[in-house]
């Protein structure tokens, strides 16, 4: 009765294939850095635990993701920014964390968190109620819709771009005079800059976006290219974070 | 990443799908939109050209004025008689400072290999501006008979080819560059992260708002940005208020110079066009602009 259950991966279909392999690379991710959390020094710790919660929290949805898809071939829309309302909150929390040896508030991580949510929310509205025809297709005002939201979206993007390259982040990282949180905050710059550049993509082939209607890319890329770009950004954003932390505590060691 | 960039990425994001979602906006609304922008950022970048260029003291301020305006009007002089030439003059002088701005603030020295990437990047800049607009491009050369004689240039494959070559170049020259660490590998990325943006708004805007976008935030505010620290270096000015004051009596003058030219238009008593004027005028104010910040460039590393 179970095996009448299991779903068969189309072997032509990427998206099913890479949220197969997105759900195993984040559990595999979590449980890195969950043991890892012994190997470096005290302060680090909860910052590779939250690396380990954020890959764990995309793990299971991906786990759901997939079951959706499978059986629906449907985006499973609610399910991924169920995943980012938790996820990228966090990863907001590690830029706190990172910093806060060199003074950074709590301020500092509540208005991250607010801009993270400010962005999502925004997002979800855009990509959840645009407006569409029986057929799935874009109804009248499905383009105002995704441009309205799409931009109150990034506006909230634009303000964690902004602190993580030129405001508090950037400005606390030189303060703490060390090379390896520098670099590491650079680096978790970039992925602000060019892994979360990825979800916009995603969000303007929905119908109504301009890659929808402009240069007609589909609602199912939509989903490779959040597959991707979740592998990348949250496991990714986790290795920095780690790297930082093994590095910090073996110079500390050292001296 | 420099705050022009960022600047450059936030406005993308933000008018990208607005522009997109209206569909084609016709040239004299992009005009409209457009123009401020060009009026009040574009021309100011250049309006202290005396005071840079005059630090050597070999010139007084009316020598330089003279010999500016010489410049000026030798330009428009070719414009005239051989359009064609000042045509492609105007590119290639164009490619190169926009070239050196990009990648001043990287090299502390400027070498060949520095000076054709300026050009190559310069180059590819602009090829894939025509390039990527270049049914709105004809449109307009269609709509104005001064224009047609550049139509020769416009030809899809001729820009294709160069847009591929010097985009080839410009890549091989960044690699080349890094390697020999006269660039860093994050500038190296970032730089092609910029590069394919700017592409990427030349292709999907329309060809005023996609230049405009570039020519405003990437280029001029980043070499007022230059020049206003310069002149705080050397103490000529000690706020932004103070700097705006030093730039506002030669882009005033710019304007009425403008205005007046268009009158001229408006009277029948020059008979070119606006749009074709207003390629001369710009041309014609580019040309010494640019031998003024490659000797800026030369004295200061930003």
């Amino acid at each position: 009765m179970l095996l009448l259950d299991v779903l068969t991966i189309p072997k032509d279909d990427a998206v099913a294939f890479t949220f197969f392999t997105g759900y195993m690379a984040m559990l595999a991710a979590s449980i890195f850095f969950f043991f890892e959390r012994g190997s470096v020094d005290g302060k680090w710790k909860l910052s590779l635990l939250i690396s380990a919660l954020i890959t764990f929290i995309a793990a299971v949805h991906y786990y759901y993701m997939r079951d959706y898809y499978l059986a629906t071939g449907e985006n499973p829309t609610a399910l991924r920014y169920i995943d980012w309302t938790l996820t990228v909150p966090l990863m907001c929390v590690e830029f706190y964390l990172l910093t806060k040896a060199a003074g950074a508030k709590i301020g500092l991580m509540w208005k991250l968190i607010i801009a993270a949510v400010w962005m999502l929310v925004f997002g979800y509205i855009g990509e959840a109620f645009v407006p569409l025809n029986p057929d799935g297709s874009a109804a009248d005002g499905a383009a105002m819709h995704s441009v309205i939201y799409g931009v109150l979206s990034t506006l909230g993007y634009i303000y964690i771009l902004y602190t993580a390259w030129f405001g508090e982040v950037k400005q606390l990282a030189e303060k703490t005079n060390n090379p390896v949180i520098l670099n590491g905050i650079k680096t978790l710059a970039w992925f602000v800059l060019v892994g979360w550049a990825i979800y916009p993509i995603g969000y303007m082939c929905m119908p109504g976006g301009w890659l929808n209607t402009a240069l007609g890319w589909e609602s199912s890329n939509v989903d490779l290219f959040y597959n991707i770009a979740d592998a990348i950004n949250k496991i990714g954003f986790g290795l920095v974070v780690y790297n930082i932390a093994i590095n910090a505590s073996k110079a500390k060691q050292a001296a | 990443m420099s705050k022009a960039i960022f600047i450059f990425i936030a406005s993308l994001l933000v008018l990208l799908p607005m522009v997109l979602s209206e569909g084609g906006i016709d040239a004299s609304t992009q005009m409209t939109l457009c123009l401020p922008f060009i009026l009040f950022i574009g021309i100011p970048h250049g309006a202290i050209d005396n005071l840079l260029y005059l630090r050597e003291k070999k010139l007084n301020n009316t020598q330089f004025i003279s010999i500016y305006l010489i410049v000026v009007f030798s330009n428009v002089l070719l414009w005239m008689f051989f359009p064609i030439c000042a045509y492609l003059v105007f590119l290639i002088i164009s490619a190169y400072h926009f070239g050196q701005s990009q990648f001043a603030h990287y090299f502390k020295e400027t070498g060949l290999l520095q000076r054709l990437l300026a050009i190559s990047w310069g180059v590819s800049l602009l090829s894939a501006l025509i390039y990527f607009n270049i049914e709105e491009i004809q449109k307009i050369m269609l709509a104005d008979e001064h224009f047609l004689v550049f139509d020769l240039l416009h030809q899809t494959q001729h820009m294709h080819y160069l847009f591929l070559a010097s985009s080839l170049i410009t890549l091989a020259l960044m690699v080349l560059l890094t390697i020999k660490k006269a660039i860093k590998k994050e500038m190296f990325l970032l730089e092609t992260v910029v590069f394919f943006l700017i592409l990427l708004s030349f292709e999907v805007m329309p060809f005023l708002i996609g230049f405009t976008l570039y020519f405003v935030i990437l280029h001029s505010l980043k070499v007022l940005n230059e020049e206003y620290h310069f002149l705080s270096a050397k103490k000529e000015v000690g706020s932004w208020k103070g700097f705006i004051s030093l730039l506002a009596p030669l882009t005033l003058f710019s304007f009425l110079g403008i205005a007046l030219i268009f009158l001229l238009i408006y009277l029948e008593l020059i008979a070119y066009s606006y749009g074709y004027c207003l390629l001369i005028i710009i041309s014609s104010i580019t040309l010494p602009h640019v031998f003024v910040m490659n000797r800026f460039y030369q004295l200061f590393k930003p």
